[in-house]
């Protein structure tokens, strides 16, 4: 059984019981869209579960197949989302469907719905979406890269302790992820509740800070919600964004991983220092500031005010916090913490070596000493993470959008924040975006939120296919004019 | 480790100059002043022919210089040096000379304008030196009439001595430098190792400076041409500027002043020239056979060039509503002028269409993307250039091919050639410096009150040495107008930084830091010691006193 297929297999089944919960809980607002939503949901779920139980994941999946396998499952996804968007008329057009579910399983904060309008079960379909997609995010990350990977900088850090803890194999890292995810997941919907907000509301902004995606039931998104509520969201948007290894580590009680992670400690200081940076700005207070860096470095996307207004230095502040993003293993997007922090190292290597060349430059993570290989491919990793940004970018200049908003579109986009100075403001909302604005921003969002190596899989595999067809094609060009050369031979063969 | 070993022969045996202090760092200043100096009286000679206003501060400028200059020189004989010790003599070099340079402007006054004081005159001038030396061509002249022929070409003429380097001028007037002059060269132009084009040092940097030379000839006869025979003046100046891919026009409106299709061909050729690789126009005249068609980063370089231009003639051609030949004119005057980090314009005035500010934004992002490149490597031009990219595409690629077949050996090939695996980690770090110090520099002109586009165009222009930004910096616009003084000074400091390609000044700023820092420390052990002591001095002259007491 191919490990796509597996895996399609186990997104459906979640997707369909939360879809078809999400139907339920409509019941009694829009009942038309509530039943739609529950006999898709219960359908796709029975589907999922019956295929299940006659299926199993290959042990020892291909990398090429993995990639591939990412690719489809997001695409299987995305278009499933569309198709229930424009079913149920959440969004009557197709496009503004196929971004708006782009959008949600990526866990970008971008949205074409409108909140008072719409019905209570799509408010819930779209948490959900994000839901889900940060889940498989998770899962993927987790899981599936490091046993395809083998513990490359470009993947969770799951070698060692750290890994084998959680994910001892992947059966049960799937289902200890799972178990962990809906229990952080409840956790933020039993605090929403408790600050005072309604069940619908308490669920979308629950599952949207869990799954960093960002959606609340309100245009302004958090803006017009209560100090406990905004606090709430901090504290949660932090732990999303610090992963689930983190959260791990705290539902065990542990502390000393907790002191002895590089990684979080760097996350720790890097949200200070951009709290600090903002709050120093005139007319930016540090609640706000804090609340909007770790929205920023967690790539939530939530807003209690519109920073965009904030002044040049703060939205560049802005901007590196949202490029440098979460922590590995989280459902976050962007560069990656440790990433940056291995960048650093290797480019304070390559500072020691131009004054010594001969010198022996040791980069380190967690005791762990990398190769240089590793290095290597983590300098490839963030060129391509350049390329694409820088792709993105020119797709949205060439598609109308200003300078300014085509550079923080695509970042945004490619690191699933969502909310960017310009065209699409602080709050996500894609209403003032021209149509081929918003399809320029899918590719974007599904590249980011793949992660890259995938990415990079599929320009190989069409890299490899194109050699293949060009040493086949001169070959037959050879054969051809071979036998245009010496036509007595064949003559003499037919002979 | 290794620091510590000397990099070349260190002193030279029978020495007539031996009682002098021995420092190369000042010797090399020293010649770099001397030549400074004499070019500023070759322009007060010409200032003195023609409008005589600034005669004096040039006079006076180039005696400052060449006293400086020639006490250093004279004081000073070249000793052994280290790895760190190159680094330093290269960046104080740039530094000091980029100072030293600013003296003809604040002399003469030039940016003495109603409303600017003293210190945004000195700030203004330190600017338009460090532009001129770093062959930026970012500008916060404003007003091109007031000054004299002589001034402005000194302002051209900064452009020519900062394109091949003084510290390679320096290696090759110098007979004998009992130093790692390769590794001096190699600190200074731009590139990932320089070739060496004789087997003695010193003879590589001559022949690289005849070359110029006579590359700058050739472009100064095309362009007296070109511009049917009016301005030997004009021809000589933007020669300085193609042959350094400076950017400084003697014009406001820069090359747009002749509207000339031959003025704008000439160029076009001369600027590509100017962003290849000088070793091969050596070839050139070596060998007397064409050798760019060999060199696949020429080859990758057109490419691009050839591509940029295609694309925005599309883009401006639909979307800004262009005419097909204006479209043409100005992309592709503007791409190769940015692409090989000149920063020459075409534009006749705001809105006019090679006004590239008022393009759409796609491309002014191709355009981005091209200030960022830059040139080909040993070449006068800026930028990550085009080697280091194609290194980072390939190394890109390798990552793909690795993620398949995770245990391959891939080596990285550019042409027929391998390249070592120090030179692609070594143009990764690059990449990301250069990436950080985007970012630092954005956040610093941001702070210092700069519009987010603007700032943004600036530190690409700046850091790639380019000169035109974007926004309120744009090609019919200049800094003084988007930016305040003290941004100006970080533009200044990028543009070196850019220039000499970030490890120089970067390490010698680090050892400076470091420097202070052990410094510090060294200091407070003392201090902690001295104070120590003086505890124990106390107590023990205590107990004496008491013990004196219990004798008593």
């Amino acid at each position: 059984m191919s490990w796509a297929f597996a895996s399609i297999v186990d997104a459906g089944l979640v997707l369909g019981v939360a879809t078809m919960v999400c139907g339920l809980a409509g019941i009694g607002d829009d009942n038309a869209d509530a039943v739609t939503f529950a006999c898709v949901g219960a359908v796709c779920a029975v589907l999922a579960a019956v295929a299940r139980r006659r299926v199993a994941p290959p042990d020892r999946p291909g990398t090429g197949r993995v990639f591939a396998g990412i690719g489809l499952l997001w695409t299987v996804l995305v278009l499933f989302g569309t198709v229930l968007y424009a079913a149920t008329g959440g969004l009557a057009r197709l496009d503004d469907a196929l971004v708006e579910s782009a959008a949600g399983f990526t866990t970008t904060s971008l949205t074409l719905l409108d909140a008072a309008e719409a019905s209570r079960s799509v408010l819930l379909f779209r948490a959900a979406t994000s839901w889900v997609g940060g889940l498989v995010a998770v899962w993927i990350g987790v899981v599936t890269l490091p046993a395809v990977l083998r513990s490359t900088a470009l993947i969770g850090y799951t070698t060692g302790r750290r890994g084998l803890d959680l994910v001892p194999s992947a059966g049960t890292g799937r289902r200890r992820v799972l178990i962990l995810y809906s229990g952080f997941t409840a956790a933020c919907v039993v605090a929403y509740l408790l600050t005072g907000l309604g069940v619908t509301e308490a669920l979308v902004v629950g599952m949207g800070t869990a799954s960093t995606g960002g959606f609340t039931g309100r245009a302004d998104s958090l803006a017009g919600y209560g100090g406990a509520t905004q606090a709430v969201a901090g504290a949660g948007m932090f732990l999303a964004g610090a992963g689930i290894f983190v959260i791990w580590w705290i539902a065990r009680g542990r502390l000393r991983p907790l002191w002895r992670s590089q990684e979080l400690r760097a996350f720790v200081v890097l949200l200070a220092v951009a709290t600090a940076a903002m709050a120093l700005h005139r007319g930016v207070g540090w609640g706000e500031a804090g609340f909007m860096a770790v929205s920023a470095m967690s790539t939530t996307g939530f807003a209690v005010v519109d920073w965009t207004g904030w002044g040049t230095a703060t939205t560049v502040i802005m901007l590196v916090a949202v490029g440098i993003g979460s922590m590995m293993g989280s459902a976050g997007g962007g560069m990656r913490v440790m990433r940056v922090q291995l960048l650093m190292g290797s480019a304070g290597g390559e500072l020691r070596r131009q004054i010594d060349p001969y010198a022996v430059v040791l980069v380190r993570r967690d005791q762990e000493t990398l190769s240089q290989r590793t290095l290597d491919r983590l300098g490839g990793h963030q060129v391509a993470y350049v390329v694409l940004v820088g792709l993105g970018a020119m797709l949205l200049g060439v598609s109308g959008v200003s300078l300014l908003g085509s550079v923080w579109g695509s970042v945004s986009a490619v690191t699933t924040f969502g909310p960017a100075v310009g065209e699409i403001g602080a709050f996500g909302l894609l209403e003032g975006v021209d149509r081929a604005e918003r399809l320029a921003l899918v590719p974007l969002m599904l590249g980011g939120r793949m992660s890259v190596p995938p990415v990079l899989a599929g320009v190989g595999l069409v890299l490899n296919t194109y050699r293949t067809l060009q040493r086949r094609v001169r070959f037959s060009v050879r054969l051809a004019s071979r036998r245009r050369e010496t036509p007595g031979e064949s003559t003499r063969d037919d002979d | 480790m290794t620091s510590d070993l000397p990099l070349g022969a260190a002193p030279v045996g029978p020495n007539p100059l031996k009682d002098r202090f021995a420092s190369t760092t000042s010797h090399i200043l020293g010649i770099a002043l001397a030549a400074v100096s004499l070019g500023m009286l070759g322009c007060t000679l010409l200032e003195a022919v023609t409008s005589r206003r600034d005669t004096m501060a040039l006079g006076v400028s180039a005696l400052l210089a060449g006293t400086a200059g020639g006490l250093l020189w004279y004081a000073t004989v070249p000793g052994s040096i280290r790895m760190r010790q190159v680094f330093a003599t290269v960046s104080w070099t740039w530094i000091l000379t980029t100072v030293v340079g600013a003296l003809p402007f604040v002399l003469a006054g030039t940016f003495a304008v109603p409303g600017v004081g003293f210190v945004e005159q000195v700030v203004n001038s330190v600017f338009e030196s460090a532009s001129g030396f770093s062959a930026s061509g970012s500008t916060v002249l404003s007003d091109f009439e007031s000054p004299g022929r002589g001034l402005m070409m000194y302002r051209q003429l900064t452009h020519w001595y900062g394109g091949m380097g003084v510290v390679v001028l320096a290696v090759a007037v110098l007979p004998f430098l009992g130093v790692g002059g390769l590794e001096l060269i190699t600190a200074e132009l731009p590139g990932t190792s320089s070739d060496r084009l004789a087997p003695r040092v010193s003879e590589t940097a001559r022949r690289l400076w005849m070359v110029y030379i006579g590359f700058t000839a050739c472009a100064a006869m095309a362009f007296y041409a070109a511009d049917g025979f009016s301005s030997l003046y004009d021809a000589v100046a933007h020669a300085f500027t193609v042959a350094a891919t400076g950017g400084f026009s003697v014009h406001a409106d820069s090359i747009g002043h002749y509207d000339s299709v031959a003025v704008e061909t000439v160029a076009i050729v001369f600027m590509i020239l100017g962003g290849t690789s000088f070793s091969l126009h050596w070839r050139l005249v070596a060998a007397r056979t064409l050798p760019y068609h060999r060199n696949s980063e020429f080859r990758t370089y057109l490419t691009l060039l050839g591509t940029a231009s295609a694309v925005i003639v599309i883009i401006i051609w639909l979307e800004n509503g262009l005419p097909l030949g204006s479209s043409i004119r100005a992309a592709v005057f503007t791409v190769v002028s940015l692409g090989t980090s000149t920063g020459l314009s075409n534009a006749t005035g705001p809105g006019s269409p090679a006004d590239y500010v008022a393009w759409v934004a796609g491309a002014q992002l191709v355009l981005l993307f091209l200030m960022v490149v830059g040139g080909c490597t040993g070449s006068t031009s800026g930028g990550i250039k085009v080697m280091r990219m194609r290194v980072l595409g390939l190394m890109m690629l390798r990552s793909i091919q690795h993620t398949q077949t995770p245990r391959a050996i891939i080596p990285i090939r550019l042409g027929t050639d391998s390249v070592r695996e120090t030179v692609v980690s070594r143009a990764a770090g690059f990449f990301l410096l250069h990436f950080l110090l985007m970012m630092a520099g954005l956040l610093a002109l941001t702070s210092l009150g700069g519009e987010l586009e603007t700032s943004l165009g600036a530190v690409v222009s700046t850091l790639g040495n380019m000169g035109p930004a974007l926004g309120e910096a744009g090609p019919t616009s200049n800094y003084a107008v988007a930016f305040t003084q003290p941004a100006r000074l970080v533009l200044a400091l990028l543009m070196v930084i850019g220039r000499l390609e970030i490890f120089p000044i970067l390490l010698t700023g680090v050892g400076l830091v470091a420097g202070a820092y052990r410094g510090s420390v060294r200091q407070g052990r003392h201090s902690v010691r001295w104070a120590a002591h003086r505890l124990e001095a106390i107590a023990e002259s205590r107990s004496d006193d008491e013990s004196d007491d219990v004798d008593v």
